[in-house]
C-alpha cells in the first residue's frame, strides 16, 4: 500500500532505537500514587472519598463533574492519605488525591474480569468509556465518551486509529500495536460500531514495520478496517494532519474533526476502551516510554496511573552516573513540557519521560541571530502559515494582524518551526503566547 | 539527582536543528560559489585570487570594527559578511584595480547593512548594491574586461557589437567576463545550494523564464536558441538568479511572493538589456526589485491547511497584483525612458568630450553633429561586420559631420573598429572632406604590440593616407610602394598595418555608398 503524507514537516532524529530493545515491563510502584482531579479537558472531577478511606485498585476516587469530565480511578489499593494541592507536571498546581499504596495492588470486585464475549450495545459501549475514565491518551486528554458521542452518527466517515507516533524516542504505542494489536482492532470496532457509515483506518508510520506487519496480521480480512502506511515525519500524528492524510479532508481552527466527518483516537484509548468493555477495566495503567541520553536503561513499561517520574527513573536505571540531568521532559522532545523537578505523577494522557542531558533551548539562545527571512519556517510548517511574519506580528503585539491576516491561531504549537530555524528564534514561545492573550481577550 | 536542584524548564521544543545555523546557512553558500571562485582563479591567476581575498577580509573587517565601535553584539561569526565579500568579489572584472573589492565591500557591509541595522534588516542586496556603486563611481575600473592588457569584448558586449557568439564558450565561462563569470560553474553552485535546502527555485526560475520571453519577443535576436542561451548565460543572469536575487533577506517570504518577485526581476532586467544602456541589467533590475519586496510581503499569504476554498475569498489579491504590475512597468519603463530621453544629451556631451579627436582628423570644422540619414545607416548595419569579404572584421561605430562657423559641411569624421589587430580592437577615426579625399587618420583604441604594431600610431605611417581621394588602399608588405593609395606596412606589423587599412577602406566604402 502507498505511504501518505502531507506537505511540511520535518524529520528530526527519532531515537526510538533507546526504548525499542528488551521486553515491555510491567512496573509496579512502591510509594504514594497521586492522582490530579484535572488530568483531562474539561471540568476537573470531584473527589468522592476522603481522608483515611481504604481504596481498592479500579475504585472511583474522584466522579466526572458534570458530562464534559472524566472519572479518575486508583490503580492501587490503600488509604487516601491526603487531598492536597500538589505539583502537576505541566508546572502549576491541582488538587491531588493522595494514595498510600499499601503494595498489594488488590482489584476492586468484578474489575479485571472478561466477563462478556459477546455483543454490546452502543449504549453499553459508551457506559463502560465514560464509567472507565477514558481521555485521549496520545497527549490530548479530551473525554473518550464525549467525542464519541455524536448527534449523527451517520455523518462520520472515518474513524482513525492513530498509530503514529512522530515524536522523537516516544515508543510505547509502537510496543502497544505490536504486542496488543488484537486489543487494539477490538477496540476499533467497539467505536465502528457506535458509527454505522464509517471505516476505519489504523494509520502508522512507516518507521514502525513490527507494529504495520502486526496490527496488518489482525486486520486481514477484516470488513471496513485498513492499515493506512504514513510516512514517518514529524508531526504526521497530528490531529489536522492525520485527517488530511487519511482522509483528504482538512480541519481549522475552532473545528473538530467531527466537523469532516472524521473521528481520531490515539491507539492507547481504543486499547483502553477494549478493556473497559470486556474486562470492565477502568483506565488505571498504561504503555509508558522512559527515554533520553541521559537514562541508564531506556525502556517501555506498563504503569499504574498516579506513579511518579521519581519512581520511574529509578525503575529505568537511573540517571546515567557521568552525566547531568539537563531537562526532564512530560512527553517527547518536541511537544512535552519541561518539568522542573521529577515530583509529578503520571496522568492518563502522558506517554513518555524524556530525560535529557544536554538542552537545547540553552544552546539555541547562545547561537541566536536575527532572522535572515530564510522562509524554512514556512516550508515545514504542516498547517502550511507563515511563522516568519507570525513572530514579527506577535513581537509587536499586532494580534489583529495576527489572527485575521496571518492566521495565528490555526498554529498547531508542533514546534517544526522553531526546530528548523537556522537563527534560533523562540518562535513558538512567541506563539504560544500571543494565542493565549488573544483568546484570553476573547473571552473578556 | 539532587532533590533540590530544579532542572531547566523552557517552552516546547525542546530540540533543534543543531546543524542548521545561520552560519551553515552561510556556509552553504560559500560552498555553492565554490565552483565559481575555484574556475575564477584557475582563470584568472593570482590577481583574481587577491581580488577574491581582499573583498572578503575587508567586508569581514568592515562587519567587525562597526561592532566593536557600536558597542553591538559581535555578529562576524554568522558568515554574511564573508558571503557578502565572496558574491561582491565574483562579480568584479578579473583585473580589477585592489581598491575596488576594498571599498566596495566597506561600502556593501558599512553602509548598506550595518547602518540599515544588520543582518536581516537590509532592504537591499550589500554586495549587489556594493557592485553598483562601484559601476557608477568606477565605470572605467567596472567593465574592463582586459586580461593581461589583452582588452576583448565581454560576451554581451561583443554581441551588441554583433559578433558571432561561441555559446559554448559563454557557457564555459572561458569569454572574458567577471570573476565568477562560468555560467556552468554558476550553474551547479546554484542546483548544489537547492540540493541543500538553502534556496527553492522560484525566484530564479520565474526570474529565467519571464527574461527568456522577454529577450523572444523584444530582443533583437528572437526566440534564436543560440541568441537566448547567450543571454541567459551571460551578463550575470545566473549570478543573479541563483545567488544574488536569492538572498533570503532581501526577497520575499512566500513561495508566491518568490514568484511574483522573480517575474518582476526578469521582466526589468529584460526591459533594461533591451531598451537600456548597459548590458548590467541584472544589478539594476535586482536592486530595483529589493524595494519592491517589502510591498511585496504585505500581498496576502497562501491559505494555510483548512481555508483552502474556504469562506475566504481572497478579493484582495488581483488588485494588488494589477498595482503592482502596473508600477513594475511604470518604473521599467521611466527608467528605460530616461535613457532614451537623456540619449541626445549625452550624444552631445559626448561630441563635445570627442571634439579635440574629431577636429585632429577634421581640422576646418567649428563644430560636429551626428546626421539621422547616417545614423540610421550604421544603425541598419546593427552591428555586422561592414563587407568582411573584403575588410575583414569592420565595424562602423559613428559617422559625424563637420560644420563650418556658416553652417556649411566641410568634411566628415567616421569612427571605424577593425577586430583583426594582432592584439585585439584597433578603432580609429578617419576625417573625410567633401569629396572623400582622407584628411587625416588618428587612433583612439589601440593595443598593439609596443615596438611593433605600436608604430602604426606613428607619423610616417599615418601621414601616408593624408590628401589622398581613393576607392581603397593597398597594403605594400614590401615597404617600396610608389602609387599614391599603396601604404608602406610598418615593417614586421603586417597584421596590425592590415587592420589599419582595412578600417581606412571601411570608412571610404561606406562614404563611397552612403555620402559621396
Amino acid at each position: 500500500m502507498s505511504v501518505k503524507t502531507f506537505r511540511g514537516g520535518i524529520h528530526p532524529e527519532g531515537f526510538k532505537e533507546l526504548s525499542l530493545g528488551g521486553p515491555v515491563t510491567s512496573y509496579l510502584p512502591q510509594g504514594d500514587l497521586v492522582f490530579p482531579v484535572n488530568q483531562h479537558i474539561g471540568k476537573p472531577a470531584k473527589p468522592v472519598v476522603k481522608k483515611g478511606d481504604l481504596v481498592k485498585a479500579g475504585q472511583i476516587i474522584a466522579e466526572a463533574d458534570g458530562f464534559v469530565s472524566a472519572n479518575i480511578v486508583s490503580s492501587c489499593s490503600g488509604k487516601v492519605k491526603a487531598i492536597e494541592e500538589r505539583a502537576t507536571a505541566s508546572g502549576t498546581t491541582a488538587t491531588c488525591i493522595v494514595i498510600e499504596n499499601d503494595g498489594e495492588f488488590s482489584l476492586l470486585e468484578g474489575v479485571g474480569k472478561k466477563h462478556h464475549a459477546g455483543t454490546f450495545s452502543n449504549k453499553d459501549i459508551l457506559d463502560a468509556i465514560q464509567r472507565a475514565g477514558i481521555v485521549g491518551m496520545g497527549g490530548a486528554g479530551f473525554p473518550t465518551h464525549v467525542k464519541l458521542t455524536s448527534k449523527n452518527p451517520e455523518s462520520i466517515d472515518y474513524i482513525i486509529a492513530n498509530g503514529s507516533e512522530c515524536e522523537p524516542y516516544i515508543t510505547c504505542d509502537d510496543r502497544l500495536m505490536q504486542n496488543q494489536s488484537r486489543g487494539i482492532l477490538d477496540g476499533l470496532r467497539l467505536v465502528l460500531q457506535l458509527f454505522p457509515d464509517a471505516i476505519g483506518v489504523i494509520a502508522i508510520e512507516d518507521n514502525k514495520p513490527e507494529a504495520i506487519k502486526s496490527m496488518e496480521a489482525v486486520c486481514a480480512g477484516e470488513k471496513g478496517v485498513m492499515v493506512q502506511p504514513v510516512q514517518a515525519k514529524y508531526p504526521e500524528g497530528g490531529e489536522r494532519n492525520l485527517i488530511s492524510v487519511v482522509s483528504g479532508r482538512d480541519l481549522k481552527f475552532g473545528q473538530l474533526p467531527a466537523d469532516v466527518g472524521c473521528i481520531v483516537c490515539n491507539v492507547a484509548s481504543l486499547y483502553a476502551i477494549y478493556r473497559a468493555c470486556y474486562f470492565s477495566e477502568p483506565l488505571m495503567k498504561r504503555y509508558f516510554t522512559v527515554s533520553g541520553d541521559a537514562v541508564a536503561h531506556p525502556g517501555t513499561f506498563e504503569v499504574p496511573i498516579g506513579t511518579s517520574y521519581q519512581e520511574l527513573v529509578e525503575a529505568a536505571g537511573g540517571i546515567k552516573p557521568d552525566v547531568t540531568l539537563k531537562k526532564a521532559l512530560s512527553g517527547g522532545p518536541m511537544m512535552g513540557i519541561a518539568m522542573p523537578s521529577l515530583s509529578a505523577p503520571i496522568t492518563k494522557a502522558s506517554n513518555a519521560l524524556t530525560l535529557l542531558s544536554e538542552d537545547d533551548v540553552e544552546l539555541a539562545e547562545a547561537q541566536q541571530t536575527a532572522c535572515i527571512r530564510c522562509g524554512r519556517c514556512s516550508r515545514v510548517c504542516p498547517i502550511h502559515l507563515i511563522p516568519q511574519m507570525m513572530a514579527d506580528a506577535a513581537e509587536k503585539k499586532n494580534y489583529e494582524q495576527y489572527e485575521k491576516r496571518l492566521y495565528g491561531l490555526d498554529c498547531i504549537a508542533c514546534g517544526s518551526c522553531t526546530w528548523v530555524c537556522p537563527a534560533k528564534r523562540p518562535l513558538m514561545q512567541l506563539f504560544k503566547q500571543a494565542k493565549a492573550e488573544i483568546l484570553a481577550a476573547k473571552r473578556k | 539527582m539532587n532533590e533540590n536542584q530544579l532542572l531547566n524548564v523552557s517552552s516546547s521544543p525542546h530540540i533543534r536543528d543543531r546543524k542548521l545555523t545561520t552560519g551553515q546557512v552561510m556556509l552553504d553558500v560559500v560552498l555553492a560559489l565554490m565552483p565559481a571562485t575555484v574556475f575564477g582563479i584557475v582563470r584568472y591567476g593570482l590577481h583574481a585570487l587577491l581580488v577574491i581575498l581582499l573583498s572578503v577580509l575587508a567586508a569581514v573587517l568592515s562587519e567587525y570594527l562597526f561592532d566593536l565601535i557600536a558597542h553591538k553584539k559581535n555578529t562576524v561569526k554568522d558568515g554574511s559578511a564573508v558571503v557578502t565579500g565572496l558574491l561582491l568579489a565574483l562579480s568584479l572584472p578579473p583585473e580589477a584595480p585592489l581598491y575596488l573589492p576594498i571599498l566596495g565591500s566597506i561600502f556593501a557591509i558599512l553602509v548598506v547593512k550595518c547602518f540599515f541595522g544588520g543582518l536581516g534588516k537590509n532592504f537591499l542586496n550589500p554586495a549587489l548594491t556594493a557592485r553598483c556603486f562601484l559601476l557608477i563611481s568606477f565605470g572605467t575600473a567596472m567593465t574592463n574586461f582586459s586580461v593581461d592588457g589583452v582588452s576583448s569584448a565581454t560576451p554581451l558586449a561583443a554581441l551588441n557589437a554583433g559578433d558571432a557568439v561561441n555559446v559554448a564558450k559563454i557557457y564555459l565561462g572561458t569569454t572574458n567576463g567577471v570573476i565568477g563569470g562560468s555560467a556552468l560553474a554558476l550553474l551547479i553552485g546554484g542546483l548544489y545550494l537547492w540540493a541543500a535546502g538553502g534556496i527553492t527555485l522560484e525566484i530564479p526560475v520565474s526570474c529565467i523564464v519571464v527574461f527568456t520571453l522577454f529577450m523572444g519577443f523584444f530582443g533583437e535576436g528572437g526566440f534564436a536558441p543560440a541568441y537566448l542561451i547567450a543571454q541567459i548565460c551571460g551578463g550575470g543572469l545566473l549570478m543573479g538568479a541563483f545567488f544574488m536575487a536569492t538572498d533570503p533577506v532581501t526577497s520575499p517570504v512566500t513561495s508566491r511572493g518568490h514568484i511574483i518577485y522573480g517575474a518582476i526581476i526578469g521582466l526589468l532586467a529584460g526591459l533594461f538589456r533591451v531598451y537600456g544602456s548597459s548590458a548590467d541589467s541584472f544589478s539594476y533590475a535586482i536592486i530595483i526589485s529589493n524595494m519592491f519586496v517589502p510591498f511585496i510581503d504585505k500581498l496576502p499569504i497562501p491559505k494555510p491547511l483548512g481555508y483552502k476554498g474556504g469562506e475566504y475569498k481572497e478579493r484582495e489579491f488581483p488588485k494588488s497584483a494589477i498595482n503592482l504590475t502596473v508600477i513594475t512597468l511604470i518604473a521599467g519603463l521611466l527608467l528605460s525612458g530616461v535613457y532614451a530621453m537623456t540619449k541626445t544629451k549625452i550624444e552631445e556631451q559626448e561630441i563635445a568630450a570627442n571634439q579635440e579627436s574629431y577636429l585632429e582628423v577634421c581640422p576646418d570644422a567649428e563644430s560636429f553633429q551626428y546626421d539621422s540619414d547616417l545614423d540610421a545607416a550604421v544603425e541598419a548595419l546593427a552591428g555586422e561586420a561592414y563587407d568582411s569579404s573584403s575588410f575583414g572584421k569592420t565595424y562602423i561605430n559613428d559617422v559625424l559631420v563637420g560644420y563650418n562657423a556658416n553652417d556649411e559641411i566641410v568634411g566628415y569624421v567616421i569612427s571605424v573598429t577593425s577586430g583583426d589587430g594582432f592584439e585585439g580592437d584597433i578603432t580609429l577615426s578617419v576625417g573625410l572632406t567633401t569629396d572623400g579625399t582622407v584628411i587625416k587618420i588618428a587612433f583612439t583604441t589601440l593595443n598593439e604590440t609596443a615596438g611593433m604594431g605600436m608604430r602604426v600610431d606613428e607619423d610616417a605611417f599615418k601621414s601616408q593616407f593624408e590628401g589622398v581621394n581613393t576607392d581603397a588602399f593597398i597594403l605594400n608588405k614590401s615597404g617600396s610602394s610608389t602609387e599614391e593609395n599603396e601604404i608602406d606596412s610598418v615593417s614586421g606589423a603586417s597584421t596590425s598595418s592590415g587592420a589599419v587599412v582595412n578600417a581606412v577602406n571601411t570608412a571610404l566604402a561606406f562614404f563611397a555608398e552612403y555620402i559621396g
